[in-house]
C-alpha cells in the first residue's frame, strides 16, 4: 500500500448499521474491515467501529451503498495515519 | 422430576443452548464496545441473533429488534415509551402483572386512562368490547396472544383491525407463544410484539425482546451508555440503540440464538401440533375425572396450558402434594394474573397450572393424570 494513499471510513450511528452494511459488501464481494474510528473523524453522532475501506474499492461501495439506500453517518477520507510499511517485530 | 411448569419456564432446553452459551462466556467480549476480536465476536453474535430473530417473529427491520432481559421489561419499555399524559389506553382481563402494573403505575403517575376489556367465566373475550372502549384519544390496545393462566388463544388480528381503524396502536405479549407456534406480527397486525426467551424459545432465562414496526417511535424508559455517540448528551435516537442502554446479555443471546437455530430445525408446525396433541391428552383425561374443575375454553386453538383445581382444595395444597408425593412440578396460586382469577371465580383457592413443551412426553402427561385421580379420590 501506499504510504500516501487514502483510507476510507464509511461511519455508523450504531454497530447495527455497521454490521449490517460489513455483511452486505461481503455478500457483494467488496472489501472492507471493522476498524475502530479514528477520534479525528469520530464527532459526537457517529459511533467507534468503522469500516475502512481502500481507495480502489471506494466507488463501487458507494454504488453499492446507494443501490441498497443502506444506512450510514457518512464517508469521511483520512491520509493514512500508520506506516503500512513500518518494520514489524511480532 | 415430571417438569409441568412450562408457562413459567422451560427447564428443558435443548443441549446446543448451554453449549453457545459456555462458548460465549469463554470468547465474548463487549458487544458494541470496540473492534478487537472479543468485542467483534460479541458483535457479531448480537446482530445475528438480531437478524435471527427478525425473521422468526416476521420483524421487517433487523434493527427494530431489541433485546432486553425479560419481557417484563419490554413491555415496560414498550408501555412506558409510548402512553403520554392525557392518553387511552385498553387492555384485558387476561393480562398478566407484567402488563397491568405498568398501566396501573402510568394511571397514577401519567394520568392515563385505562379500560379493560372483561372476560367471562371461561376466561374469553368479547372482541365487540374492544370497539365499544375505543375513546378518540386511545393510543393503544396491549393485549396477551395467549392466557398464562387458561392457556385460551385472544384473536390478535381482529384487535389489530379494530386499532388499526381507529388508529392505535397494538402492543403484542407473546410470553406463552413465542417459539411455540409461528407468530408473525405483520401477520398479526403487531405494531409492537414483546416477547421473553426462557419459555417457549427454550433460550436462557435474562433473555428478551421487543419488535417494532418501522414508524412506531418509543421513547427510551432508560438511558445510559450504549458504546456510541458518547459525546451527546442524549440517548442516540436509531434502534435498536435507542432502547439498549447498558451492556447487552451477550452470552444469553448466544444462547437464544442457538435456541432459535433448533426451533427452525424441527420446526414451529411440528412444535405447536405436538404441544396441542400433548394438551388434548391431558385435558380429555382430567376433564373425567370426578372431582376437577378444568378452567378454560377447550373448543379451539389454545396454548400448552391447563388450569385446574379438585373440588375446594387449596391449590397449594395440591400442587404441594404433587410434587411431594409424585415428583411433579406445577405451579398453583394467581399466576400474576389476578383479573382473570377474578373473572374466573378463582381468586381464594387460585388454580393449578399444569404446562407442557416440546419436550414433555405422553408418559409424563399420563404420570400426571394418574396423580390427580389418586388425590381426587383421597380428597373426596
Amino acid at each position: 500500500m501506499d504510504p500516501a494513499e487514502l483510507n476510507y471510513y464509511i461511519l455508523f450511528y450504531n454497530y447495527t448499521q455497521g454490521l449490517a452494511l460489513h455483511e452486505l459488501l461481503r455478500s457483494e464481494g467488496l472489501n472492507a474491515r471493522i476498524a475502530p474510528t479514528p477520534r479525528s473523524i469520530q464527532g459526537e453522532l457517529s459511533c467507534g467501529m468503522s469500516l475502512l475501506v481502500r481507495e480502489a474499492d471506494i466507488a463501487a461501495i458507494k454504488a453499492c451503498i446507494e443501490r441498497h439506500h443502506a444506512e450510514h453517518h457518512s464517508i469521511v477520507e483520512l491520509p493514512c495515519q500508520i506506516n503500512p510499511n513500518r518494520g514489524k517485530f511480532c | 422430576m415430571i417438569y409441568l411448569d412450562n408457562a413459567a419456564t422451560t427447564l428443558k432446553k435443548p443441549p446446543q443452548v448451554a453449549e453457545a452459551v459456555l462458548r460465549a462466556l469463554q470468547t465474548l467480549g463487549n458487544s458494541s464496545r470496540g473492534t478487537h476480536e472479543g468485542a467483534l465476536d460479541a458483535a457479531h453474535t448480537v446482530y445475528g441473533a438480531r437478524v435471527k430473530i427478525a425473521k422468526f417473529f416476521g420483524c421487517a427491520r433487523a434493527d427494530h429488534v431489541i433485546f432486553t432481559s425479560n419481557i417484563t421489561e419490554s413491555l415496560n419499555i414498550a408501555l412506558c415509551g409510548l402512553l403520554r399524559p392525557g392518553d387511552h389506553a385498553i387492555s384485558t382481563d387476561l393480562e398478566h402483572n407484567s402488563v397491568l402494573r405498568p398501566l396501573y403505575r402510568l394511571e397514577t403517575e401519567r394520568g392515563i386512562a385505562v379500560d379493560f376489556v372483561p372476560a367471562d367465566r371461561q376466561g374469553c373475550v368479547n372482541y365487540a368490547d374492544f370497539e365499544r372502549l375505543m375513546r378518540p384519544n386511545t393510543r393503544l390496545i396491549v393485549c396477551t396472544h395467549a392466557s398464562n393462566l387458561t392457556g385460551n388463544m385472544v384473536d390478535i388480528r381482529r384487535i389489530s383491525d379494530i386499532a388499526r381503524a381507529h388508529g392505535a396502536l397494538l402492543v403484542v405479549d407473546a410470553a406463552q407463544t413465542a417459539g411455540t407456534r409461528p407468530v408473525d406480527m405483520e401477520a398479526l397486525g403487531a405494531d409492537v410484539l414483546c416477547f421473553t426467551g426462557h419459555k417457549g424459545l427454550m433460550g436462557p432465562q435474562g433473555t428478551g425482546g421487543l419488535c417494532i414496526r418501522e414508524g412506531v417511535e418509543i421513547t427510551p424508559f432508560k438511558v445510559g451508555g450504549t458504546g456510541v455517540q458518547t459525546y451527546s448528551k442524549t440517548q442516540p435516537e436509531q434502534y435498536p440503540t435507542r432502547l439498549e442502554a447498558g451492556t447487552l446479555n451477550g452470552h444469553g443471546i448466544a444462547g437464544l440464538s442457538a435456541a432459535i437455530d433448533y426451533l427452525n430445525e424441527v420446526g414451529l408446525d411440528a412444535v405447536q401440533a405436538r404441544e396441542a396433541a400433548l394438551t388434548r391428552r391431558f385435558y380429555e383425561g382430567a376433564r373425567t375425572i370426578d372431582g376437577v374443575t378444568v378452567y378454560g375454553d377447550f373448543c379451539g386453538d389454545r396454548a400448552a396450558i391447563v388450569a385446574l383445581n379438585i373440588r375446594g382444595c387449596d391449590s397449594g395444597s395440591v400442587s404441594d402434594a404433587l410434587s411431594q408425593d409424585y415428583g411433579i412440578a406445577t405451579r398453583p396460586g394467581a399466576h400474576c394474573a389476578p383479573l382473570l382469577h377474578e373473572a374466573l371465580g378463582t381468586k381464594a383457592q387460585g388454580a393449578v397450572r399444569f404446562s407442557f413443551s416440546w419436550f414433555t412426553t405422553e408418559d409424563e402427561i399420563d404420570a400426571a393424570l394418574y396423580a390427580l385421580r389418586e388425590l381426587s379420590q383421597n380428597n373426596g
